[in-house]
């Protein structure tokens, strides 16, 4: 509760604050043991996030480990032109799109929709029973939750095809891993069985923030639970929704990379495969790094601009903005 | 206002927070590194002062995923230490291979000694040992000296690994088959009374008898044939076609005088596919094969009901072994080499030819390559080879007043359990260090298991009846005896550069070989056709040339440069 509130004002002051203040030395010095302790943080963001994009270089060129940079060959747009023209890598980039797409819509309905039922619990015990256990999964690492998928989806004693074939809802055991037309759904319900109770939590936290007072005049004013979910509970959660929107919109090119890897295989390849796994094959795998680095290249540009696209959109929309 | 003040407040001690970690990480981490090399450099300036076995920290890296980290308490790496001061640190592969060693050339992140992948040697990451080997490593100088010319790159001349297999020496006794096979449990066999099986239908037919008699094997459902198409080990998948047309294993070629041309996309490939795809439809296949990993197709071969499968023998030994101690013996398999036309002569079986591309080599990294050399060369003695192998004189072994060697009913059980092995063997360390394969002077036999006596000796009740009943003395003799290798032999350990056309196509095979034939094999039969001709369209996309030229080449380098030993 207290991360929208404060972000909230924090925003409302640097808005105001913005067109008043100006950088000037008596502010500097009014405030230089603020300033002093940031020193870190950014010393730690300029030598892990900026210096690194120094090795972009490589990516214009045909970069071999052994060499000094003076001896490497440069060939310009070269990896980009293999990257664009493999008729893979559109192939690549549909199957990235899609299963980021599913993720985003999956996770935010399923957790937003867990969030107001569990907001509606009375029962202490009960709700954080649930809580717990749905976000459980969530500190597994990938490899042993693929591991999990692919057991409870195996036809030699696995649990999904039990239990539809209990239900009478298929007649024979679906080998579910060998259909490409399964593989995005198994990665979206994977991916929601894994982060469900994660994501929840700050929903939670944005829905305890919401002035009791406006429950109570609701009430007065006649309005049952479906009532308020509607028009209080769900646009008080509505800034921390759209910051997360916002966030998760930059990320659409990282429609993850182990799940795929992990639970994909021959059969399934024309779905399975994301930009990250196709840099892994073509880029480090051959010891082609200058690819790996246009790929990682295309994606950053990409998700910089989608950021930037979507939090322009909120904006003129009148809604939270990221920046 | 108040609020103003409770964010700053707030604000500033996250902050503080922040800084004070930051902080932490960083002033921890440069330290070690910088003592932990002080402390190598005073052990190695003692040792060269007072010549006492001063121990030394030897970090290795494993790219091979089938091993366990030995016990602390393990006895022979204790004796190593002893002796020769040495503490082995190991990594194991863990996940895929070039994806790990792609990463550790990134960073540069090297232990110091690493066993061989061609990727490390493009990047440079291995000290050449050719001098190095003639001022310090005596023995090790003795052991290469026939194959000195084949150790050496093809591209700059030196020697960077130190091949483990491969070297003979004395008498080579051969028991034990490890390479490529159709494999078939010996239940099998012995249910229909011990056929002869030679051709592809045949085989299949045996299996599908079995299966439709015996549905479920100790309550699990029969697998009647399992293909393992997983990473790296995708040969299950990709290889048998050479060897049924009577080619021994070149990898995706076949070579016919001295010229090497692919057989993905040839008749009989497709005629072996075609047959596959018949079995599955009758239910015979896995109907995971395509999907499962590594560890699934282990754990089915461990429980027993599979019947059959091509593989190479090393790759599911583990699974063998842990079927050998359930004493599910009958389970285990035997290896035939099966042929298209049963009078055609088949080549399975090779003289193993000198393993290029396996081994260890030492790394930039290392502190010290002088002294690893010394300790690697100074295993090379008899005696420490017969502790490699063998073990300690008493504990694992007996000899008697002729001076052979022999185990007891106990000692030989123990070398196939595999806990046992990690407080007693220095397994993961000496498969991949260089050794001594044939026989000791003594006569005895560089192997356990290649000791003829041991070896009968050793077999279960059901080997023997099988053995008796085809009339042989060990299971290689299932296979005809190889003639003598070609020069250039063998074609798969030729080296494909990174990044070049001929990798790139060879990746793209393999590529299209897991995506289509799965689908190939999995399709109705009058689907087939289409999706094989679907298939050969995409290989002809492929610039087989490259990976056809670069082949031919090699082959051709091989024969000028090796030909004169």
């Amino acid at each position: 509760m207290a991360e929208t509130l404060t972000t909230k004002r924090a925003n409302e002051t640097l808005a105001t604050d913005r067109a008043k203040r100006r950088w000037s030395w008596a502010l500097i010095r009014n405030q230089w043991q603020l300033i002093m302790m940031s020193v870190p943080l950014l010393i730690y963001i300029v030598v892990f996030a900026y210096v690194p994009v120094w090795g972009w270089l490589t990516a214009f060129q045909d970069y071999r480990p052994a060499k000094k940079f003076a001896d490497q060959t440069w060939v310009g747009f070269k990896h980009f032109k293999f990257l664009f023209s493999d008729d893979h890598f559109l192939q690549v980039l549909r199957n990235t799109v899609g299963m980021s797409l599913i993720n985003l819509v999956l996770g935010f309905v399923t957790s937003i929709v867990l969030a107001l039922l569990l907001n509606e619990v009375k029962n202490m015990l009960f709700k954080r029973t649930v809580q717990t256990i749905s976000y459980l999964p969530h500190f597994l690492s990938w490899v042993i939750a693929a591991g999990i998928v692919a057991t409870s989806l195996s036809i030699n004693d696995g649990i999904v095809n039990i239990v539809l074939m209990k239900l009478h809802i298929i007649d024979e055991p679906i080998v579910w891993l060998s259909e490409g037309k399964y593989f995005w759904g198994i990665v979206g319900a994977s991916n929601v069985w894994k982060e469900i109770g994660w994501n929840t939590i700050i929903y939670l936290a944005a829905m305890a923030s919401v002035d009791p007072s406006l429950y109570e005049a609701a009430e007065m004013d006649g309005a049952n639970r479906y009532r308020k979910m509607l028009h209080i509970t769900l646009p008080g959660i509505k800034p921390t929704f759209v910051i997360l929107l916002i966030i998760s919109i930059g990320h659409i090119l990282d429609a993850g990379f182990e799940v795929q890897y992990l639970l994909g295989n021959g059969l399934v390849v024309d779905w399975s495969e994301t930009i990250d796994i196709f840099v892994l094959k073509y880029g480090i795998a051959q010891g082609n790094y200058s690819l790996a680095t246009a790929g990682g290249m295309f994606k950053t540009i990409v998700s910089v601009t989608l950021l930037l696209f979507a939090n322009w959109v909120s904006k003129r929309l009148g809604e939270e903005r990221l920046l | 206002m108040k609020n103003r003040k409770q964010f700053v407040v707030l604000n500033s001690l996250v902050l503080m927070l922040a800084a004070g970690s930051v902080l932490a990480g960083c002033s921890k981490s440069p330290a070690e590194p910088a003592s932990s090399a002080a402390a190598t450099q005073g052990a190695a300036a003692t040792d060269a002062a007072t010549n006492k076995v001063e121990p030394f920290n030897v970090s290795v890296y494993i790219g091979d995923a089938g091993f366990q980290q030995p016990a602390p308490d393990n006895k022979i790496y204790k004796l190593m230490k002893d002796k020769l001061g040495v503490t082995f640190q190991f990594d194991f592969l863990a996940g895929d291979s070039n994806q790990k060693a792609g990463v550790m050339i990134a960073g540069g992140d090297y232990p110091d000694i690493m066993t061989a992948n061609t990727k490390f040697t493009d990047a440079g990451a291995y000290i050449p040992l050719e001098d190095l080997i003639e001022k310090n490593a005596p023995n090790l100088k003795k052991h290469y000296e026939a194959v000195w010319n084949q150790m050496k790159d093809p591209k700059d001349g030196h020697i960077y690994i130190l091949p483990n297999y491969g070297v003979y020496t004395g008498e080579l006794h051969a028991t034990y088959y490890s390479g490529p096979a159709f494999w078939i449990q010996k239940a099998v066999l012995k249910e229909a009374g011990y056929p002869k099986i030679k051709t592809l239908d045949e085989y299949f037919a045996l299996i599908k008898n079995y299966k439709e008699k015996h549905p479920e094997i100790d309550g699990k459902p029969t697998i009647g044939f399992d293909i393992l198409n997983y990473d790296w080990r995708n040969w299950g998948l990709l290889n048998p076609p050479q060897h049924l047309m009577g080619h021994p294993n070149d990898g995706g070629v076949v070579v016919e005088n001295n010229v090497a041309s692919i057989f993905a996309d040839k008749d009989p490939a497709k005629q072996y596919y075609k047959k596959l795809n018949e079995i599955n439809n009758q239910g015979l296949l896995d109907k995971e094969s395509f999907v499962q990993n590594f560890d699934q197709y282990m754990a089915k071969i461990s429980s027993g009901s599979v019947l059959g499968m091509f593989d190479q023998h090393w790759s599911f030994q583990a699974a063998e072994d842990a079927l050998t101690t359930q004493d599910k013996n009958d389970r285990t398999y035997v290896g035939l080499p099966l042929m298209f036309n049963a009078s055609d002569k088949d080549y399975y079986r090779d003289l193993p030819p000198l393993n290029l591309n396996n081994g260890f080599g030492i790394s930039v990294n290392a502190k010290d390559p002088v002294r690893i050399l010394k300790m690697l060369d100074a295993l090379m003695s008899e005696e420490w080879q017969k502790t490699l192998t063998w073990g300690i004189q008493g504990e694992d072994y007996q000899v008697n007043d002729k001076g052979m060697f022999s185990r007891t009913e106990q000692q030989r059980k123990n070398a196939t359990d595999a806990t046992w092995k990690l407080s007693n063997t220095a397994e993961a360390f000496y498969k991949f260090a260089p050794k001594w394969e044939g026989s000791f002077p003594d006569g005895n036999a560089t192997a356990p298991n290649d000791q003829p006596d041991e070896y009968y000796a050793g077999q279960k009740a059901i080997d023997k009846e099988l053995l008796d009943a085809y009339g042989y003395k060990t299971y290689i003799d299932f296979f005809s005896k190889p003639p003598a290798n070609p020069v250039y032999y063998p074609a798969w350990s030729i080296t494909l550069e990174d990044g070049s056309p001929a990798k790139i196509a060879n990746t793209k095979l393999n590529e299209l070989g897991t995506k289509y034939l799965p689908k190939a094999i999995l399709s109705t039969p009058d689907q087939f056709d289409n999706v094989w001709n679907e298939y050969t369209g995409q290989i002809k996309k492929v610039d087989v040339k490259a990976y056809e030229d670069r082949i031919n080449e090699q082959i051709q380098w091989r024969i000028k440069n090796w030909s004169t030993k």
